[in-house]
């Protein structure tokens, strides 16, 4: 049985600078999405004491080769990569559509997990978009998954309620940031992630036309925090202001 | 010339960052009051390799050699140097056994140290003796196919954790300093209460007394009459977790310092808008920078040693110029915090009086100087 956790590159969200409202990519060392390291934990939690084999999926350019072995230290069994120099800013559709395209060149794939949105755009689309093209059932927002056979037990958390939803298998989950706690890879982890099996292809091999982009990013902006200098005489009176400013108590 | 990391060493350091983080930061205060580790973090720090990351994984490290060793103590140290003081001084103590060791004690020894189940301690200073090991007075006297030990060691980083200790005596029939492994808590070993020191509080100083220790003579590192040797040697690359502790220091004063400059306000305006604290940081940054990659190439050095003699040059260098540097930065860190940089609630309190320490470990910054000049000039 084989577990795939789609993740995907992004920049060091911790290194980025801002300039003049402009995140400034250079020399930033490049990473996986916070909540991609979850679906993998979740990945390396529904592994333990079963035969599966977990399968790290990313589509990016060249330099994700390098940057998957995060993923492979932290327990992923072997890497599918798809990858080409135009996928650096490929948007959400284009990404899905070579995801699944990967994924129909696997076998016994049981489990597909996404993060609930990536670590830099956040649009949390592609995980619905893989389903929808792959024809399978998927389930977003979810906080706990259990596996019994052919099906998946899985909470969903909504705003107000949550979910207990079982889902045949094989299905798309999205997860989010609280389900787990994402294990610390050893140094001897780090090191043997390297010669771990990997798979790399190319857009050719899987025969998919990119096609031209619909969507145009016109700005990039960081938000401007203004402080607004409230001073308070008591914690009474902090309550309050905070209050006031729906901070609290909402 | 090449300044960039492996992928692998840029992970080591993230992971190391990130389990300072999450793990030590949030304690590091109360280890400073209580002048303890958790035991929790011993555990954390050799589940993750820590404890191993110079020697071969054939005894149980991790094989990643000197220069990775250095970026992750620099991370760890950064969130506490008394932790960083634990892991340098048993690196010196199982770089030794794993230069000097034969097969047997190596395959002994080594491994439950890299793992951190045993932690290494490394004793050569005695109440009479600190800059000049040659003067020691700890005795070893034969007796058949033993050893037996008598001594007082001062100053032991790491004694009342049970592991070998590299123990240091004048071998009685040749009259030369040699060196033993002896396991702590033998019949014999005892210790002293942990001296309370200025700085780099948790990790642990204490005196050992050997009374009529009886170690088989197997227990020889190297040979009869190499102590002194061996010492210069292992002490060399123990220079190497000295000055990365240190620049663990320098890091966290550095990032203590933006932060402050930024958050403090004068005036309604952050005083990082002053000259004065500019000029501040920019020494800070200076400072941080020149020892940062000081302290990267004498990893690299350690990795790749051709000379040992100038191996020992450059160590005594970096870790002088290191420890000098850091107090440097520590007091301009506290000069952008004003009084408040000398209370208890701000972390420069605590940095200022660990980097002052760094002066007098594995040597004082004499010493340093001493061994670089005798180098350069060959006298
Ligand atoms: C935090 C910490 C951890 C330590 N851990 C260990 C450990 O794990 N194992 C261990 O064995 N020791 C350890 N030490 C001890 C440390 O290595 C010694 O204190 C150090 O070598 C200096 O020796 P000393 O204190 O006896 O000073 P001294 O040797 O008395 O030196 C005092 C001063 O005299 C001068 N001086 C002395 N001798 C000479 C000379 N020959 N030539 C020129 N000038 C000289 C120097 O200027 C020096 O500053 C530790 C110390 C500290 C603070």
């Amino acid at each position: 049985m084989n577990i795939v956790v789609a993740m995907k590159q992004i920049p060091d969200l911790q290194q980025i600078r801002i300039r003049n409202r402009q995140p400034v990519f250079d020399d930033v060392p490049l990473t996986i999405g916070d909540i991609d390291k979850n679906a993998l934990e979740a990945a390396v939690n529904l592994k333990e004491g079963t035969d599966a084999n977990i399968i790290v999926l990313s589509a990016g350019n060249e330099d994700v080769e390098d940057t998957i072995k995060e993923a492979l230290a932290a327990g992923a069994d072997e890497a599918f990569l798809i990858l080409d120099d135009d996928l650096e800013d490929a948007e959400s559709s284009q990404i899905a559509t070579i995801l699944a395209a990967g994924l129909k060149k696997m076998d016994d794939v049981s489990l597909i997990l996404f993060g609930e949105g990536s670590g830099d755009n956040y649009s949390g689309q592609v995980g619905s978009r893989v389903a929808e093209l792959m024809d399978l059932p998927q389930v977003g927002y979810v906080s706990t998954i259990e596996v019994n056979g052919n099906v998946a037990k899985v909470t969903r958390s909504l705003e107000d309620v949550e979910e207990v939803i079982e889902v045949e298998l094989p299905a798309v989950i999205s997860v989010m940031a609280g389900i787990n706690e994402p294990r610390i890879p050893s140094v001897t982890q780090i090191l043997k992630a390297g010669k771990k099996p990997k798979e790399v292809l190319e857009l050719d091999d899987i025969e998919i036309d990119l096609g031209a982009a619909t969507i145009e990013t016109n700005s990039n902006l960081a938000p401007e925090s203004d402080r607004k200098k409230i001073v308070v005489k008591s914690v009474d009176e902090l309550v309050e202001k905070l209050t006031a400013e729906n901070l609290i108590g909402r | 010339m090449n300044f960039s990391f492996t992928k692998e060493q840029e992970l080591i350091q993230r992971m190391a960052k990130e389990y300072a983080e999450k793990n030590i930061d949030p304690v590091a205060q109360q280890i400073d009051i209580e002048n303890q580790i958790p035991a929790e973090i011993i555990e954390g720090l050799g589940e993750l390799d820590l404890f191993g990351i110079p020697f071969s994984d054939e005894y149980g490290g991790a094989g990643s050699g000197y220069a990775t060793y250095v970026l992750a103590m620099e991370q760890i140290a950064a969130a506490s140097s008394g932790v960083g003081m634990i892991i340098s001084a048993h690196t010196l103590g199982l770089g030794a056994i794993d230069a000097f060791g034969n097969e047997e004690q190596k395959k002994k020894y080594m491994p439950k140290s890299c793992k951190g189940e045993h932690i290494v301690s490394f004793a050569f200073t005695e109440p009479g003796t600190g800059s000049d090991p040659k003067q020691i007075t700890s005795t070893a006297r034969k007796e058949g196919d033993y050893y037996i030990l008598n001594g007082t060691k001062r100053f032991i980083t790491n004694a009342g954790y049970p592991g070998p200790i590299v123990f240091f005596a004048k071998e009685e029939e040749s009259g030369r300093v040699t060196g033993f492994i002896v396991e702590k808590f033998c019949e014999g070993y005892s210790i002293s209460e942990p001296w309370e020191k200025l700085g780099m509080h948790g990790g642990p100083l204490l005196d050992v007394y050997l009374k009529d220790v009886k170690v088989p003579a197997e227990n020889i590192l190297g040979a009869i009459g190499q102590g002194y040797p061996i010492l210069q040697y292992a002490i060399s690359y123990g220079k190497v977790g000295v000055s990365s502790a240190a620049l663990g220091g320098a890091l966290a004063a550095f990032n203590e310092a933006v932060k402050y400059a930024k958050e403090k306000t004068h005036r309604d305006q952050p005083i990082a808008k002053f000259q004065s604290t500019k000029l501040n940081i920019a020494t800070i940054a200076e400072k941080y920078e020149a020892i940062r990659w000081l302290t990267y190439r004498l990893g690299y050095l350690a990795d790749n040693v051709k000379d040992p003699v100038q191996f020992a040059k450059d160590a005594a260098l970096t870790k002088d110029f290191v420890c000098e540097q850091i107090v440097d930065i520590c007091k301009l860190a506290v000069s952008v915090h004003g009084s408040y940089g000398l209370m208890k609630d701000y972390k420069v309190e605590r940095l200022w009086r660990d980097a002052i320490m760094g002066l007098q470990i594995e040597g004082v910054s004499d010493m340093q100087k001493m061994i670089v000049a005798g180098v350069i000039l060959g006298m």
